[in-house]
């Protein structure tokens, strides 16, 4: 903000501004005239601390996969650098998430391991409802209802398997899919899948599809000639998906 | 003088719901042990929009006790515009969940972006407009008075052109709003400024008192507590609490205990002791009203 703006706010706003400045950067910016550095430090600390224990509960992995000190590093960047805009807590990881793009020294794989990390605070608190369903019924001729809450990734890296002793430096020749899904006790589920399941999923989770039709589009894409075969082999796998709760019916 | 107005449900003594207690005090339904669980309170910040298991723990708690919000982020102190979107957000959820009352602090949580911790407020006549007015527009927002809560802090602004209770009445009197009055904040308060307490809380305005918090905090040095929410209730703010009581009458007081949290039967001795020293007051105001003496308010 230029100094003239700067002038033109009431003298509280204009300490404010110094006030929240110094939390944020407090090696850049004075602490406001006339306020004891010993009192200023605890808003230093508590004000960073919080914001730290927010973004750090939803990454462990990444965390301890940086280390202690590039991970406290990369917070107070976040920290003084991000003017987050959600009035909700648990926006708190997704701002970070959508902050990594802008880090030049990050490990290849951080931002694909952080967004694996943080689908499942997402996936646990999506407020989305399956429409009215019907639990059994018939796959193929029905159109098959995922669970509400449920995201089919593809990352070109390992980010299930990354850990301090796995750091994984270039990316797959193929993505690995990944499934993340809430059942119907609300528990957040993790699942590998191959490509074909990944593409069925994708294809089956705008709920507008009967089983037999996605089976058949997937056919077309992957050039499977043998329709029969196909249905047979989809069939057995939509009803495994139901046991798993991963489809939890047909649209009534 | 505008009269704070009773909010049906609340009453008596209440908790503050951590996501630690919840299953805790879900088993203890119906026992003895919360049997003096009258209310509880949560930041919407931490439910609105929230599904799955959350939507199921509201649901419970929405079904069997009175509820309270108590918002964290709406930074009435704050330099940004008033975040309407998420009041909207907030008189939703509030309708929805049949919720009475909503209250939020006297403090500030941004500066161009949420820092989401409680800052204090320099204490100027131009903040005094400006935080008014703010209270007002959320007051129009939801439809309805909230109460906005005396907040603890570690900075005294030194460009203050009042004391902090002055500031206190000049807003809730220029807003028209109602007091949540946070006795450990005015204790926390004390000992970091170094005024009496005492003298601090017979400047309230009683009238406006929709409900009251009690906490235990840190006491990080001789001159300085943080308000951690981390410990238990010590003796001089129940003091404060029992004197409040005498002064305005009982009002329904609620404990927060936020960090460092303890068993569900530890907690619930403190809202006990709420209960037990709201029931005092009322045996006292009806002695006094037996021998002709104003007996108060006595309605929580």
């Amino acid at each position: 903000m230029s100094t003239l703006e700067s002038k033109a706010l009431p003298l509280f706003q204009q300490y404010q501004q110094t006030f929240t400045a110094h939390i944020r950067q407090p090696r850049q910016h004075a602490r406001p005239a006339g306020v004891s550095a010993r009192r200023m430090q605890v808003y230093n600390e508590i004000v960073f601390n919080n914001f730290f224990s927010a973004v750090s509960a939803c990454y462990p992995v990444l965390q301890r996969v940086m280390g202690k000190r590039a991970w406290q590093a990369l917070v107070r960047r976040f920290f003084a650098e991000h003017q987050a805009t959600s009035p909700f807590f648990r926006d708190i990881p997704k701002a970070f998430l959508e902050f990594l793009p802008n880090v030049e020294t990050l490990p290849p794989f951080a931002h694909s391991l952080a967004h694996y990390e943080w689908i499942e605070l997402a996936i646990a608190a999506d407020d989305s409802i399956a429409p009215a369903l019907t639990a059994e019924g018939d796959l193929l001729h029905g159109v098959p209802i995922l669970a509400p809450a449920l995201a089919v990734l593809a990352y070109d890296y390992p980010v299930q398997k990354i850990s301090t002793r796995f750091k994984p430096q270039a990316p797959l020749p193929e993505p690995v899919h990944l499934l993340v899904f809430r059942n119907q006790q609300d528990e957040v589920k993790f699942m590998e899948m191959n490509a074909i399941t990944a593409r069925l999923l994708q294809l089956l989770q705008p709920g507008q599809m009967t089983g037999l039709a996605a089976l058949q589009q997937l056919g077309l894409e992957i050039g499977h000639a043998e329709t029969a075969a196909l249905v047979s082999f989809g069939g057995a796998l939509l009803e495994d998906l139901r046991q798993q709760q991963i489809v939890w019916g047909i649209a009534a | 003088m505008s009269q704070a107005q009773s909010h049906g449900s609340i009453k008596g003594a209440g908790l503050g719901l951590k996501r630690e207690l919840l299953p805790q005090i879900q088993a203890a339904h119906g026992t003895d042990l919360t049997q003096s669980l009258d209310f509880v309170e949560i930041a919407p910040e931490n439910w609105i929009g929230a599904g799955g298991k959350y939507a199921r723990q509201l649901a419970w708690f929405t079904e069997r006790y009175p509820i309270v919000c108590h918002g964290l982020c709406l930074s009435l102190g704050g330099p940004d515009a008033l975040n309407e979107a998420f009041l909207r957000q907030v008189k939703q959820f509030l309708d929805q969940h049949q919720i009475p009352l909503y209250t939020e602090h006297l403090s500030y949580c941004s500066d161009g972006g949420y820092l989401y911790d409680l800052l204090p407020i320099p204490f100027t006549e131009e903040a005094v407009h400006h935080v008014a007015a703010r209270i007002r527009r959320t007051q129009d927002i939801l439809e309805r008075r909230i109460a906005v809560e005396n907040a603890s802090f570690y900075v005294a602004a030194p460009i203050a052109e009042m004391d902090e209770a002055s500031f206190i009445r000049a807003v809730l009197q220029e807003a028209d709003c109602d007091l949540h009055l946070d006795i450990n904040n005015i204790y926390v308060n004390s000992v970091n400024f170094g005024f009496d307490p005492h003298a601090f809380l017979r400047e309230m305005p009683g009238e406006r008192i929709a409900y009251a918090h009690i906490a235990g905090h840190d006491q990080e040095a001789d001159d300085l507590i943080i308000d951690t929410h981390g410990q238990d209730v010590i003796d001089p703010v129940w003091q404060l609490l029992r004197e409040a009581y005498a002064l305005f009458g009982v009002f329904p007081t609620l404990l927060e205990r936020d960090t460092n949290i303890p068993p569900l039967a530890d907690a619930m001795q403190e809202v006990n002791h709420i209960a037990s020293l709201q029931a005092a007051q009322r045996n006292r105001a009806q002695q006094a009203a037996v021998h002709g003496v104003d007996p108060k308010r006595v309605s929580a």
